[in-house]
């Protein structure tokens, strides 16, 4: 099951039991489609970079989720419906990892292999020296 | 005679390779600032020294924090 980021940018003129309960909804939804949040990211208000619809603060949430691709298509309609929501953005961050964790992993190789490398040659080395 | 005008070429370096950053986060906002001017546009690899891959990086992280009202799309 891949990793998604879920952005979320909220209204902050809302009482905030509103927005709890609208969390609230959202996270059943996902506990339904079968995901597990892995982690969450609250900036709260923060305020916007330019004015969306004559208002210049904003609710700042980020989740990390893992579930089945099957989850977003609902998720993305519930919030699009929704007038809490200002603008939201939905990643998957596994395709975005992708070469970053490649390249991890290449440097791990290279890594265990020079040290593979230097002990033959150590003992090599010893080897040469037990000789004489 | 005009003097000659001597200009001391500064060596341009990649911060993205230089410190082995692979993923560009747009949530990453002063990172992002530093590539992009008070106009908000964004800073061009020639400018910036970035390397073609991370410049691509770059852009579609400044991109999706304009997006999340993160970064302008238009500076002041």
């Amino acid at each position: 099951m891949p990793l998604y980021e879920l952005g979320l940018l909220l209204n902050a003129d809302l009482e905030s039991e509103d927005r709890e309960a609208f969390l609230g909804e959202i996270r059943q939804l996902l506990a339904a489609e079968g995901a597990t949040i892995t982690k969450e990211d609250v900036w709260g208000r923060r305020n916007l970079a330019y004015q969306i619809d004559h208002k210049r603060e904003g609710y700042y949430v980020f989740w990390q989720m893992e579930g089945p691709g099957t989850l977003i298509k609902p998720l993305e309609y519930r919030l699009r419906l929704s007038d809490q929501v200002v603008r939201y953005l939905n990643l998957n961050l596994d395709r975005e990892l992708q070469r970053s964790r490649k390249m991890e992993q290449r440097r791990r190789q290279a890594k265990a292999r020079k040290a593979e490398a230097a002990a033959k040659l150590a003992g090599a080395g010893a080897e040469a020296a037990r000789e004489v | 005679m005009p003097k000659k005008k001597f200009y001391v070429k500064r060596k341009k370096v990649c911060k993205f390779t230089a410190e082995g950053i692979e993923y560009i986060d747009y949530k990453d906002v002063d990172l992002l600032r530093q590539y992009t001017p008070v106009s908000g546009k964004i800073l061009p690899r020639r400018v910036s020294g970035t390397n073609p891959i991370y410049q691509r990086k770059l852009t579609r992280a400044i991109k999706r924090a304009r997006h999340m009202a993160l970064l302008p799309y238009v500076g002041d």
